[in-house]
């Protein structure tokens, strides 16, 4: 390659921010993985080498073990939550099209835009067991019966959270299938009904199939937040009651940088940084090829 | 239309005013809340509006998050100003320059955009410390351009696929040089790539939490998500004040999601389908 001062530029550019991203994203991992075969426990680093330790002693750890069941439960009630409910409300929107559509979508697409801060400040007062929301409203409707402790009952409290999950992260999915549905060309629709396929019909046979790559897209992005799922639950049940609502990335959270084990919180990143991107590498390769 | 038609379009709007109902109920009951006072709290139902409105709430909502907003606009306006200016320089090479393994570079950023923060957040803390960049608003700034760089990067990429090669071949053909190419030509179409890029980093940045309540724990530098969760997490802070304060934060993004609305839209749909 010819060094002109274009050429110079153009290689200064990248590779600032190669270095960049390369450093504070890859170096970075790496150095955490090297943690996480230390014993460094307390504020001051510490790099002895004790191999897989950390890793042994999260098998043995009943916390850890129900942190991955959590973060499982999120993978099978929210990802799917979220899929079929933004599916069912970008049907809605299609069929009312014109007539409102665009209504209905901000005020779906509202949670997904506001920090996980905030929503989970708005849902602790919801699932309020005194005086919030939920239980006033069903005491007024002489329905105290149904009445809970939400997020302080142990046994509920971590479908509150994907309840509140799947509020946030639907429309957002509806907005993604929406894209879909209005990518698919107007003739196909057309042809079907003149052949005289019921509303019904052109959705499961001529819509569904041709939004596969949507629904992988939002898929992946799902998956990936439920294992990473961390602001949301730290702010609205801290993990608690017990460990009821704990997940991997909160547990890191707490375990480094309150417990200060931060070899244990490294080897449980080195985890989650594995776990995620199970899913991510091979759809990165296949959105390329695309 | 027909009437089989009309009801079912009947049956439709009807799903859909539930689900708006189910969807617009936290803001509602949030936003009745923030105006009432601590007895108006206790004997009415949320869902009510307050029997004497107050602002009360809001004041010392802002009182107590004043600081944090502040430090939350400076390191949220300058990360954004500096990722979307970077993502647009490397989206220019990437898609228009091209070089042997642009490809590989692709994949290297592409990936960055989906790591879990969590496997960074140790050596990230170290390293902020050792610059003195701990506790510091501009340490915020700068951890935020960097996470930021790969999906900007992707962005414009993509952007700047869809600009037609035929008019950057033409300036080449009259000797224009790459980046006079992209001064004259390339910037000044990338306006609203810029707002797109720009409105998702802004609500990104301003959302954040993990790397604000890692970097800036109880100090001069808090933003305002931290300030936020403290709120809720002090026992003085009764629910019109938390609810109050979840408005004050939530301020500049409903601004931004009412006015650039869809290009917030495009961001979020850019971010869905290529990368």
């Amino acid at each position: 390659m010819r060094l002109s001062k274009d050429n110079v530029l153009t290689l200064f550019i990248l590779s600032s921010s190669i270095v960049l991203v390369g450093y504070f994203i890859y170096v970075f991992i790496g150095w955490n993985v090297l943690i996480s075969f230390s014993d460094w426990v307390g504020l001051t680093p510490r790099y002895n080498f004790v191999g897989f330790k950390q890793y042994i002693d999260l098998s043995n750890d009943p916390v850890f073990w129900s942190s991955l069941t959590n973060n499982l439960l999120l993978v099978l009630l929210f990802v799917p939550g979220s899929l079929i409910l933004g599916l069912f409300l970008a049907i809605l929107l299609d069929v009312v099209g014109t007539r409102g559509e665009g209504v209905f979508r901000t005020i779906f697409l509202l949670p997904f835009s506001l920090s996980f801060v905030i929503t989970a400040t708005l849902w602790s007062w919801m699932y309020d067991p005194s005086l919030g929301v939920l239980n006033t409203i069903l005491n007024s409707f002489g329905l105290s019966f149904l009445k809970s402790g939400w997020i302080t009952d142990p046994k509920v409290a971590l479908y509150c959270v994907i309840l509140a999950l799947i509020w946030q992260f639907s429309g957002y999915t509806a907005l993604i299938f929406s894209a879909g549905i209005k990518s698919i060309p107007e003739t196909q629709i057309m042809a079907a009904k003149v052949d005289g396929a019921s509303g019904f019909e052109i959705y499961t046979r001529i819509v569904l199939p041709q939004l596969k790559s949507w629904v992988l897209a939002s898929f992946v992005i799902l998956m990936v937040f439920a294992l990473k799922a961390f602001d949301f639950i730290y702010v609205l049940t801290n993990g608690g009651p017990g460990y009821s609502t704990y997940v991997l990335g909160l547990m890191m959270f707490i375990y480094t940088f309150f417990a200060t084990h931060f070899s244990y919180g490294a080897a449980i990143a080195t985890i989650l940084f594995v776990t995620v991107m199970l899913i991510v590498i091979p759809y990165v390769l296949r959105v390329r090829h695309r | 239309m027909n009437l089989r038609m009309k009801r079912n379009l009947i049956v439709v709007y009807a799903l859909l005013i539930f689900f708006a109902f189910i969807y617009v109920l936290p803001f509602w009951t949030s936003f009745t809340t923030s105006l009432k006072s601590k007895r108006d709290i206790i004997y009415t139902i949320p869902i009510e509006l307050p029997s004497s409105p107050t602002l009360d709430a809001f004041g010392e909502a802002f009182e107590a998050m004043k600081i944090p907003l502040l430090n939350s606009i400076i390191f949220t306006s300058l990360a954004t100003v500096f990722s979307t200016v970077i993502g647009s320089l490397n989206g220019y090479i990437l898609s228009k320059i091209r070089f042997k393994h642009s490809d590989v570079v692709f994949i290297f950023f592409t990936i960055g955009i989906f790591i879990p923060y969590q496997s960074v957040l140790i050596p990230l803390i170290m390293t902020m410390s050792k610059l003195g960049l701990y506790n510091n608003v501009l340490g915020l700034a700068l951890t935020h351009t960097i996470y930021g760089i790969p999906v900007c990067t992707l962005f414009f990429r993509n952007f700047y696929e869809d600009l037609p090669d035929s008019i950057i071949m033409a300036a080449k053909v009259d000797g224009a040089g790459d980046w006079s190419i992209y001064k004259r030509i390339v910037l000044p179409l990338s306006a609203p790539s810029f707002v797109v890029a720009g409105v998702f980093q802004f609500t990104s940045i301003w959302n954040d939490f993990l790397f604000g309540v890692t970097l800036a724990r109880g100090s001069e530098a808090l933003p305002a998500s931290v300030a936020l969760a403290n709120l809720k997490g002090t026992t003085t802070a009764f629910w019109n004040i938390q609810m109050a304060g979840a408005w004050l934060y939530a301020l500049p993004v409903l601004v931004v999601f009412l006015l650039l609305g869809k290009y917030l839209v495009k961001g979020y749909l850019a971010g869905a389908v290529k990368g």
